[in-house]
């Protein structure tokens, strides 16, 4: 599971990290469909490039390592799969610029990821127009996933002190094991949302339409900055991919 | 008996929750665990039971290493119950809750009902049988998860905060019902914060901090040291606060003293001859 | 008028056999520190709920009778509204902290409110001020002990400013240096003005505190009145009451026709106490 490493937020004082999450997410996605648009090894290599350095302005290159260690065994096996089946011309350079393809992919939505807090996506989100209420459940959901997370691993000691073996018998008796675990945590957790609900009510959640934030998320020259260039980017990859078409020593491959 | 030895024991290779841990708890005693949190407790009773296996050290169950047991196996003889009942219960009948347990633990379908009914009828929930373990109050609840664990009568039964959220008259039962269990030969462990509970059921007391045992011994002595108190983020205990108070005022009451009744009687003794 | 009045009161939550509350007739005034004690099932936690509102907008039930805080009917009108009067807090500390962090927390209830984010942040510092958060202000409500969860719950329901702060056992799930923290807490908050309505189950830690002590049991109020006057009451043995060791001697005392001069609720006021007796 390191291949997720990527996706998790750290606290980090970075030149990215102080970015607005809405400039990030352009940023992302831009990169991530200037990914997309390419199917050869020398464009993924120069868009990697420039999505590097960005990594490494976010101070998350161990991190990055990490996951693309985690991530290995997926592109050894990609890579050998779309060769042998492929039915393009030069099959292994068509399967190493798939490769690179989705570590461009990937690395590109690791950047929103890494760098944004979820109270700042959620905040993004509100001031985005998305309804407060989903907003707050995405956050919330985040806040309680470890405590869920705990909550799982009591039921199990409870169970397993009872005589439930959790981890004998076949797939059809670990199936049916499964339901002294999941039963409890339904039901606990549906007591626990009555119970923050209550809290939630009690603090007058949905009183109003006009609800204010503490903290307001506002766009800097910086941010605008990031924005422009990355549709500028964008749209200057589209017209040169589709339009005017890539200059020969772009699309060398390798012979085989 | 449980026997303990030198036991170390590290979370995910990262916290350490036990230090070198050794004790040993004889049949038919009635032993209470106390500690701050994060003292270890919890850890240690897990390891009596086998959820938890220690990375140096043994664990014997009469003369048995456990280490060669699997949890299901320990559990015939060890009963733990947790703290929150909801933990366990996921069947639709307090009945069926009953024979869950026994016949996980290999009981023939007579032997359980047998010993479920028993189990039931001595917790008073016999007229709940039929009903759902959902619909039931907080405290039904908690009952019917002990009946589970009970049913297949355990020789050691150890508990995880049992008074936590309970009322003086629902402290007073489960008191009655440990005394009960203690008196037919079994051992019983409690792992708690409620040192009046302590103070006033159980004669022995294993104190911890920071994974370690500080004090083990009778419980008058262990709790009435102000320094173990202070290390396991204890408040004295009524009685010991009122003897240390009156011990200020007449050389002859002992600060030691910590029941009801002996406080009682030394009063008595100083009004009835009007000593100064 | 009282702030908080009980008139012929009485709920029965839907699908429940029997009445929750039944007549239930008080009225509190500002300012007291009112401790609600009975067994398990006796209708405390109904009647916490009742006060902000909960009970009967957000349980729903068969309700007779009115509750009026602060001259409000709390069945007509909204939590919301109630809830910047009447604070509560509950019993697990886990499920009252819903934001990742401290400040949000505090921030929360201003926020549903629309208070201005500058008042909002004066608020908050305050109040991590008051309730001693500094060191916990980036933490994500996982990282804290039950005790200081418990602290920035209390710290998120006084962000609304309420006049009353209902506490439903508050501490049950907390250690005791904890529990005693959360309760010097209360004690400090009542001395200032705040009126204090406590669930509290251990007598002992409360009653030295408490300007009055309410008796429930089944629904109905049984006793009303002083500490002293309700823990000496035979009834409190009879339903199960945690009485404090301290007067439980000053009842033994009384039967074998030694009289206290006064109701020790503490183990400092018996040795006193007896010292008095003595040297009469």
């Amino acid at each position: 599971m390191s291949f997720l490493e990527i996706f998790q937020y750290t606290r980090q004082d970075s030149v990215i990290h102080n970015l607005d999450p809405r400039a990030k997410l352009v940023l992302s996605i831009a990169l991530a469909t200037v990914s997309l648009l390419f199917s050869a090894i020398i464009p993924h290599i120069i868009v990697f490039l420039f999505i590097f350095p960005l990594i490494v302005a976010s101070k998350s290159v161990r991190r990055w390592t990490k996951s693309m260690r985690g991530l290995s065994v997926l592109l050894i096996f990609i890579l050998v799969f779309n060769t042998l089946l492929s039915s393009a011309e030069y099959p292994f350079s068509y399967s190493l610029a798939l490769t690179f393809r989705l570590v461009n992919l990937m690395t590109s939505f690791s950047l929103f990821f890494l760098t944004v807090h979820p109270d700042q996506l959620s905040q993004a989100l509100i001031q985005m127009r998305v309804r407060f209420e989903f907003a707050f459940a995405v956050s919330m959901a985040m806040r309680y996933v470890p405590t869920l997370g705990n909550e799982a691993y009591a039921i199990m000691d409870a169970q397993r002190a009872r005589g439930v073996e959790l981890d004998k018998g076949n797939l059809l008796t670990r199936i049916r094991n499964i339901v002294p675990i999941i039963v409890p945590l339904i039901i606990v957790s549906i007591r626990r949302a009555l119970s923050v609900a209550e809290s939630m009510e009690s603090r007058a959640f949905g009183a109003c339409e006009n609800r204010t934030y503490l903290e307001k998320l506002a766009f800097r020259r910086r941010d605008w900055a990031v924005v422009i260039l990355s549709l500028f980017i964008l749209t200057l990859v589209l017209y040169v991919n589709l339009i005017v078409g890539l200059p020969d020593w772009m699309l060398i491959g390798l012979p085989f | 008996m449980i026997m303990l030895e030198n036991i170390h024991f590290t979370y995910e290779g990262i916290y350490t929750a036990l230090r070198g841990v050794s004790l040993q708890i004889d049949s038919s005693e009635l032993v209470a665990i106390m500690g701050s949190n994060g003292a270890g407790k919890t850890t240690l009773i897990k390891h009596i039971n086998g959820l938890l296996r220690p990375q140096k050290g043994r664990v014997f169950l009469d003369d048995r290493n456990t280490s060669h047991m699997s949890v299901a196996e320990i559990a015939r003889e060890v009963g733990l119950v947790f703290q929150n009942p909801d933990h366990q219960l996921f069947l639709d009948t307090v009945e069926k809750e009953v024979l869950f347990g026994l016949k996980k633990l290999g009981f023939s379908e007579d032997e359980a009902n047998e010993k479920a009914q028993a189990t039931l009828e001595k917790l008073g929930i016999i007229d709940l049988v039929e009903r759902s373990p959902f619909s039931l109050s907080g405290g039904e609840r908690k009952r019917v998860a002990l009946a589970s664990v009970l049913a297949s009568q355990p020789r050691i039964l150890a508990l995880d905060e049992p008074t936590i959220g309970q009322d003086a008259l629902q402290k007073r039962y489960l008191a009655e019902l440990l005394m009960e269990m203690n008196s037919e030969g079994k051992t019983v462990i409690v792992v708690t914060h409620d040192i009046e509970f302590v103070i006033e059921h159980f004669p022995r007391t294993i104190a911890m901090a920071d994974g370690r045992i500080i004090a083990d011994g009778p419980t008058g002595s262990v709790l009435s040291n102000q320094e173990v108190l202070n290390i396991c983020s204890l408040t004295s205990p009524q009685m010991t606060q009122a003897a240390q108070a009156l011990g200020k005022l007449y050389s002859d009451i002992s600060p030691r003293l910590t029941q009801l009744d002996e406080l009682e009687y030394a009063i008595m003794q100083i009004l009835g001859s009007g000593i100064q | 008028m009282a702030l908080i009045s009980f008139d012929n009161f009485s709920f029965k939550y839907i699908g429940a056999d029997s009445l929750a509350l039944r007549k239930i007739n008080i009225s509190i005034d500002e300012g007291e520190y009112v401790v609600i004690t009975g067994p398990s099932g006796c209708g405390k936690t109904t009647l916490c709920r009742a006060i902000n509102g909960l009970v009967p907008q957000f349980h729903r039930g068969y309700i007779a009778g009115h509750v009026y805080v602060d001259s409000m009917d709390t069945r007509e009108n909204e939590v919301a509204t109630l809830s910047t009067i009447a604070g509560m807090v509950f019993q697990q500390p886990e499920n009252q902290l819903v934001t990742l962090n401290v400040e949000k927390e505090i921030a929360f209830g201003p926020e549903n409110l629309g208070v201005p984010p500058e008042e909002i942040r004066i608020r908050v510092e305050e109040l991590i001020d008051l309730f001693d958060l500094t060191h916990l202000r980036d933490k994500h409500p996982h990282e804290m002990s039950g005790g200081e969860q418990q602290r920035v719950a209390m710290a998120s329901t006084l962000a609304m400013k309420p006049r009353i702060l209902v506490a439903d056992e508050p501490t049950s799930n907390l250690d005791p240096k904890s529990a005693e923290s959360i309760l010097k807490i209360l004690s400090s908050l009542n001395k200032q003005g705040m009126t204090i309505v406590l669930v509290e189950h251990r007598l002992d830690l409360v009653a030295q505190d408490a300007s009055r002590i309410i008796l429930m049991n089944q629904g109905s109020i049984v006793a009303d009145g002083t500490p002293k006057e309700v823990l000496i009451m035979g009834l409190c043995d009879e339903i199960g009451v945690g009485v404090p060791k301290a007067t439980q001697i000053y009842k033994r005392l009384h039967l074998h026709g030694i009289d206290l001069l006064d109701v020790p609720l503490s183990g400092e006021e018996l040795a006193q106490m007896v010292k008095e007796v003595s040297r009469r």
